[in-house]
């Protein structure tokens, strides 16, 4: 996963380099911590870093595409052809990366309409081309969403005199600006000097399908994704989550894991009607632990974020909501902490989402099939490993159903089915 | 009957359409600035004729209407009712509808305009400032907060910034923008010799956009429909503001988004303007008055600024809805003979607007200029719709070639959004720029989508003034500065507040 934000000045009075601070850091946890920022000031200039204080002093300029990225691979470049120099950022490792930039620079200076060069480019590359920002020294901008529809991107605006282009909507919000659009897989919006458009590339065998971790976890509760309030569905998850859950009156209190399961958790009290309370309270920023490559500094975000808090849990029956469970490593943490550290009387584990079992096919999410838990432990096994009274999942057809009522098509490859919801 | 209309583009083209359908089947003459094609071919059609005139030029005017002779003169455009047209021809006993200069002060000069509202206390004002000199806005723009810097005068619907200023970490950018705009804007007003104040800063707001119009003969006022006009260039409301990319209206008097009541307060607005500006002025107003509106959760219906005028392309939307004799209404306005004029259109149609315009539109007019065109009128008939000619002109060698702003309106009526949107679609695609220079227009005006998110912005606003209403706060932004007091002065921002 990772995040872009491009911005661009209608007027060039602006300078857009605080923007991309604040339009990064409202991204921040789609990524973790790998900046790139190529700005236009009369040239197209590039850096990259791990900070926004240096990211900030790369970006300059009326406009700037800049991305927040978990690896280093693949995923920005700038490349020469014919005069023309152009500017890349993808949203995710894309091995062909090289090869597209230049056939796209070539197609855009060779060919009159903008429509027939990135048709022509996106087909030559067998519509895999995933998301991305660009800016060539012709002083041009161009934002697609890729066809595979997998992450979403969202067009905004401040008054008379910027545009926007986000991986997610709080970007938009963060600067001021209006949220305008959805773009659709496959959706590019071109703008130049004299003239801006919003085209779609054809494809007729591609299936738009949105990335369920998008929803699950990624995004952030304040975000809304292709017209989906993300804080409204994860509630609708949880309570759906409650359902299934057949203890019902033998507990005494629901809690969700920091931060991203606070929702469900909260969406699954108010259905049995029991307390929600806070249970941890993270130290730092908010660390996304799943989106962290290597196993250490992973661990690191999971125990920063796990400081318990005293006095409400001890000898209460729990039950601990989460969005997902990858390779378990959270919840073993958290029950070791409930149990030994604080001490409650029973644990009872609820998962807002179905056993994980296989790869992302798409690379969008980092899973590795021989670390995912459920793909590798028996319930049995697992509920012994995790330490927990009983553990409760959402079935496939749970999520499709929710997913129908939201109006989603969602890629669930990772959890074994082609997708769920797709009215 | 013989009329002759001033003015050279779509709401010109418009108003001639709209007479042309009268029963007293008027010869139509038209003094232009330039042969647009339109203008051209109707007036001839109906047995008149087009000049190609200075039309801000009262002297050449006067002599066009002599030759002519009219029954009645209607000025379409703002500028020749500043230059003083309407007033010399009046002065020559022509029967003319249009704003006297005195009277168009409403809409040349801003300023006047808001300290008009002030002064007479008519609800829908925002708080604002003028600036005669640069140093003083210097001064004051280094405190402003939320706000909007305009031209002081109208300058063909441009020049305005809206700075909105609600996040304290991104206020020094937007500081650095006013500064430099400001000295921009003040740059590009000193040309306008017509005018004391140059620039306006106002508390910004926010909420759904509408114009009401209305005819007036300086003591009774009929108002028109409701319409909404889509400022910015591209679609969904992005890009730099133009004259306006299109217009919806209907069903009925108000759009989807508006209450009656809402609409009536407008029409109240409107009225209590032109009675404050007859005052003021000691004149009364004889032609087209618009309020360009929004409703806020300030106010509710709030004033943005006036047209002294019809609006372009708001006007063109009447075409589709109207069965009434729109010059014998014209006329009464004129000879001060409206009261009791009334206005019949279809009640449940709707119709939508859209321009076309060529790359450049608007901030690069050299490069928009000078690009054939082709419209092929009669497909765009089949399809049900209407074209007025606007910034396009036939020259010598008979090819139609862009000017720079707007090409054509299509103008399409329907059953309902649904039905004239995708008429308009299909229509614009008949529209075509020949040297394969890009073209643009707005997709999304007329969408049920687009109305539908109209409503629930409007919703929210309503939600908000009508708390405000019961707390008797309409109108009212306190500002708290602690130490010195509870201030109503919505102007001053973070920079401002940060300061020692």
């Amino acid at each position: 996963m990772a995040g872009l934000i491009s911005i661009y000045a209608f007027d060039e009075l602006w300078s857009v380099s605080n923007m991309v601070r604040y339009g990064l850091q409202a991204l921040q946890h789609r990524g973790s911590g790998r900046y790139t920022v190529c700005s236009f000031d009369g040239a197209v200039k590039c850096g990259a870093g791990s900070s926004l204080d240096e990211i900030q002093q790369h970006a300059s300029g009326w406009f700037s595409i800049a991305g927040i990225h978990s690896s280093d691979s693949d995923t920005a470049i700038d490349v020469e052809n014919g005069g023309v120099r152009i500017a890349l950022i993808v949203e995710r490792s894309y091995s062909e990366l090289e090869s597209f930039a230049r056939s796209l620079v070539k197609n855009l200076t060779s060919r009159g309409r903008v429509d027939e060069a990135l048709t022509a480019v996106v087909e030559e590359h067998q519509h895999q081309v995933p998301s991305f920002g660009a800016i060539t020294s012709r002083g041009e901008a161009i934002v697609y969403r890729g066809l595979d529809g997998l992450t979403p991107m969202v067009l905004g605006s401040y008054g008379f005199d910027m545009a926007f282009a986000s991986s997610e909507s709080v970007a938009i919000e963060i600067l001021g600006g209006d949220v305008r659009k959805f773009l659709l897989p496959g959706e590019f919006v071109y703008i130049s000097k004299n003239h801006m458009r919003i085209s779609r590339v054809g494809c007729s065998n591609c299936r738009g399908r949105l990335c369920i971790f998008e929803l699950l976890y990624v995004a952030r509760h304040d975000a809304v994704v292709d017209g989906v309030s993300v804080y409204g569905f994860r509630k609708k998850l949880g309570s759906r989550l409650a359902s299934n859950f057949d203890r019902k009156n033998e507990v005494d209190i629901v809690v969700g894991v920091p931060e991203t399961a606070i929702p469900y958790a909260v969406g699954f009290a108010e259905s049995v009607g029991k307390p929600f309370e806070l249970a941890f309270v993270a130290t730092g920023g908010r660390l996304r632990s799943m989106l962290f490559q290597n196993p250490l500094e992973k661990l690191i975000a999971v125990h920063l974020k796990m400081n318990p808090v005293r006095g409400v849990l001890e000898g209460k029956r729990v039950v601990v909501v989460d969005d997902s469970m990858v390779t378990g490593a959270t919840m073993k943490t958290v029950s070791q902490i409930l149990r030994f550290r604080i001490g409650v009387e029973e644990l009872h584990l609820s998962i807002a989402s179905p056993p994980l079992v296989g790869e992302c096919p798409h690379s969008v999410m980092n899973l590795d099939v021989r670390s995912l838990l459920s793909a590798n432990l028996s319930e049995d096994v697992a509920g012994k490993y995790l330490e927990v009274d009983s553990l409760t999942w959402l079935s496939l057809e749970d999520v499709d159903s929710v997913a129908r009522t939201f109006n989603l098509c969602l890629c669930a490859k990772c959890f074994g089915a082609e997708f769920v919801g797709c009215r | 009957m013989k009329v002759l209309v001033l003015g050279s583009g779509g709401r010109e083209h418009a108003i001639v359409k709209l007479i042309m359908r009268s029963t007293a089947r008027p010869r139509v003459y038209v003094a232009m600035d330039y042969r647009n094609p339109g203008l051209e071919r109707d007036s001839v059609n109906s047995g008149g004729r087009a000049y190609v005139v200075n039309t801000v030029d009262a002297n050449s005017i006067a002599k066009v209407a002599e030759e002519v002779a009219p029954d009645l003169i209607v000025v379409g455009p703002e500028e020749p009712q500043f230059a003083g047209v309407s007033d010399l021809l009046r002065d020559r006993g022509f029967t003319v509808f249009g704003a006297s200069s005195r009277c168009a002060e409403v809409e040349r000069s801003k300023a006047f305009a808001r300290m008009l509202m002030w002064k007479y206390e008519i609800p829908g004002r925002l708080n604002f400032k003028a600036f005669r000199s640069i140093e003083e806005a210097r001064k004051f723009i280094e405190f402003a907060g939320d706000v909007v810097v305009k031209p002081a005068r109208q300058a063909g619907g441009k020049g305005v910034k809206v700075l909105r200023d609600t996040q304290a970490y991104l206020s020094r950018d937007r500081a650095a923008v006013k500064r430099t705009y400001v000295e921009k804007l003040y740059t590009e007003m000193e040309r306008y010799r017509d005018i004391d104040y140059k620039i306006l800063v106002e508390q910004r707001v926010e909420g759904v956009e509408y114009t009401v119009q209305v005819v007036t003969d300086g003591s009774y006022v009929l108002p028109l429909p409701a319409v909404q006009d889509h400022p910015h260039a591209y679609s969904y409301d992005i890009g730099p503001e133009t004259g306006g990319m299109g217009s919806i209206l209907g069903p009925g008097v108000v759009l989807p988004f508006l209450t009656i009541d809402e609409y009536k307060k407008s029409v109240e607005i409107v009225k209590q303007v032109l009675d404050a500006l007859s005052k003021e002025v000691g004149e009364s107003f004889i032609g087209a008055f618009a309020g360009q509106m929004m409703l806020t959760g300030l106010w509710g219906p709030t004033v943005i600024e006036f047209y002294s005028r019809f609006g372009d392309p708001e006007i063109s939307n009447l075409i589709p809805v109207i069965t009434s004799d729109f010059l014998e209404v014209l006329e009464r306005a004129a000879v001060g003979k409206l009261a009791g004029a009334g206005l019949n259109i279809e009640m449940d149609m709707v119709s939508v607007v859209k321009a076309v315009a060529p790359a450049g539109y608007p901030d690069d007019r050299a490069a928009a200029s000078n690009h054939r065109v082709a419209v092929d009128e009669a497909s765009i008939r089949k399809v049900g719709c209407e074209v007025l000619y606007a910034s396009i002109e036939l020259r010598s060698d008979g090819v139609l070639y862009t000017k720079g702003s707007r090409i054509v309106e299509i103008v399409c009526g329907g059953r309902d959004y649904e039905d004239a949107y995708r008429k308009a679609e299909r229509a614009v695609q008949y529209v075509e720029i020949l040297d394969g220079w890009p073209q643009f227009y707005r997709s999304d005006i007329g969408s049920p989508e687009l109305v539908r998110e109209r409503c629930r912005v409007a919703e929210r606003m309503r939600r908000v003034y009508t708390s405000r209403a019961k707390r008797g706060m309409l109108g009212q932004m306190l500002v708290w500065v602690p130490g010195e007091g509870v201030f109503e002065n919505p102007l001053t921002g973070f920079v401002g507040v940060s300061k020692p």
